[in-house]
């Protein structure tokens, strides 16, 4: 080899290599990237209750740097004797959306892009047909003539098609009814999203957005605590709440008392009361035989 | 040979199209996501847990004024104050209580003062089987017409709870009818909706689209 052609030849090698390094560098720019605790952490149902305690204290320190605020995390655990079943009473229900905001405050879901767990359909009197629901009404007031209201949120399945779908087993359903997601064991797949007949599971496609003061430092592990870029997000009945004996944000703020929560297995809790002399006429999409624990009901 | 004689091109051009692809790289040419449109933060009275109204009993929990319920401060005792009438036999509401909007149901007949209101005691309610009860228990004389809706209520089916549905770790808060119906025109008032799921990219003309239809 003359020197001419060394001289080509490690030209061109070293501009190739400066372009692979510059084609790597958005990894020096990578944020949250995982520590080995974090790596390492088990998966949730083998966690004994110092591996979680360890954690929990990890959560809170992540929080607390990315917040400047100190959240209180809990691992809260299904009660026994305890099934949760909401229903939602569609002759009250009238549209205001009050519970879709609520809920993204309580479960510091991200703000831009917008995550919401709630869908309110917008119905024609007199039909059932999906297809017909509006989502982005926007009249002066509400309610509107002929139309009723339908908010869709988790339906908490008994037989829950995400569940099935999860290629990690990063989401199940625990004793109390209520299917969770372990936010540091999903990986990212959306096939939950896809399999999900009521369209309940939201995807975090960027980093969620939350404004620091807007925060809610009441926390659980398997409920609201921050999520990371790439992992799934739904509904858990308030798990932070209702695993606290607490109502669910949703039904708090409901101005007309058109949501109902509660334990099923209670013959004396007010679903209970519902199931039995209400016109409880659906569980959304019944024939696909997912049997939600989400009932629809008229009054009389 | 002539690959041979191309190759000085060849490696110069190849070293050029590094080098370039070296400065995109780090210009992050193509790999900037889109910055996204900001989304403002929803106005506070929509995350409110507060309710429509303000009961008596609330009044009375939160110490409030209670000075416009001192009816004989106005009307005279042992008096009973008359009703008057139009030619259509509709109520007349006198100019000192204009605030109150008749609105009980349709018929006349359910819009009268003394249906609830004791005429003999002013500060007092009468339920139609003839009990007397506070201004503070405006539940009950409700449910002394309204049988199925107090069933309900009673059993928390109808109207708000808020705070434990576990009664072993907490009770359950239950509003009275009041704090949501107007008992004088009981519906329930229609409200602006709050805002609905951002479309994020999508343009004005569609989202235009979507809300007319």
């Amino acid at each position: 080899m003359d020197r001419r052609s060394f001289l080509r030849t490690s030209a061109v090698l070293t501009s190739g290599l400066a372009a692979l390094a510059a084609s790597l560098s958005p990894l020096f720019e990578m944020q949250d990237f995982p520590t080995a605790e974090k790596f390492l952490q088990k998966y949730y149902k083998e966690m004994t209750p110092d591996d979680m305690a360890k954690v929990v204290k990890r959560i809170e320190n992540e929080v607390e740097r990315q917040y400047g605020m100190r959240p209180h995390v809990r691992d809260l655990k299904p009660m026994d004797g305890v099934e949760f079943v909401y229903c939602l009473n569609l002759t009250r229900c009238i549209g205001c959306r009050k519970c879709v905001h609520a809920c993204v405050k309580e479960n510091n879901q991200s703000r831009n892009p917008e995550i919401q767990y709630i869908r309110v359909l917008k119905m024609p009197h007199g039909s059932m047909d999906m297809e017909k629901g509006e989502h982005n009404y926007a009249p002066e007031s509400v309610p509107e003539k002929g139309f009723f209201y339908m908010p869709v949120q988790c339906q908490q399945c008994k037989n829950p098609p995400c569940v099935k779908v999860c290629p990690v087993h990063a989401t199940w359903q625990e004793t109390d009814g209520i299917t969770v997601i372990d936010y540091d064991w999903c990986i990212g797949c959306r096939y939950c999203e896809a399999a999900c007949p009521y369209w309940a599971r939201r995807f975090n496609f960027t980093k969620p957005e939350i404004p620091k003061d807007k925060l809610n430092p009441e926390m659980a592990y398997l409920g609201n605590r921050p999520r990371r870029q790439g992992v799934m997000e739904k509904c858990h009945f308030c798990i932070q709440r209702t695993r606290a004996g607490k109502y669910p944000a949703c039904l708090e703020v409901c101005p007309v008392g058109a949501r109902k929560f509660g334990n099923i297995l209670d013959p004396n809790s007010e679903v209970s009361y519902i199931l039995r002399t209400k016109r409880v006429f659906i569980q959304l999409k019944e024939e696909l035989g997912t049997s939600p624990r989400f009932f629809y009901y008229f009054d009389v | 040979m002539k690959h041979k004689a191309n190759r000085p091109k060849v490696l110069f051009a190849l070293s050029l199209l590094f080098l370039a692809l070296t400065g995109a790289f780090l210009l992050n040419l193509w790999g900037r996501p889109a910055r996204m449109p900001s989304i403002p933060l929803v106005d506070a009275t929509y995350t409110s847990n507060a309710t429509v109204r303000v009961s008596y009993a609330e009044l009375i929990r939160t110490k409030a004024d209670l000075s416009d319920f001192d009816c004989y401060t106005c009307h005279e005792r042992n008096k009973t104050p008359q009703l008057r009438f139009d030619d259509k036999h509709n109520l007349l509401i006198p100019k000192e209580h204009s605030n109150i909007v008749m609105g009980h149901g349709s018929h006349n007949r359910n819009n009268l003062c003394f249906n609830c209101h004791d005429e003999n005691n002013l500060e007092l309610f009468q339920t139609r089987d003839g009990r007397q009860l506070k201004l503070s228990e405006s539940t009950p004389l409700c449910g002394s017409c309204h049988g199925p809706t107090y069933r309900d209520w009673e059993a928390g089916a109808h109207g708000r709870t808020s705070g434990f549905w576990s009664h072993d770790l907490g009770s359950p808060t239950r509003q009275d009818c009041v704090s949501c119906h107007n008992p004088h025109a009981p519906r329930f008032p229609s409200r602006h909706p709050a805002p609905g799921p951002h479309p994020l990219r999508a343009s004005t003309a569609l989202t235009e689209n979507l809300i007319t239809h």
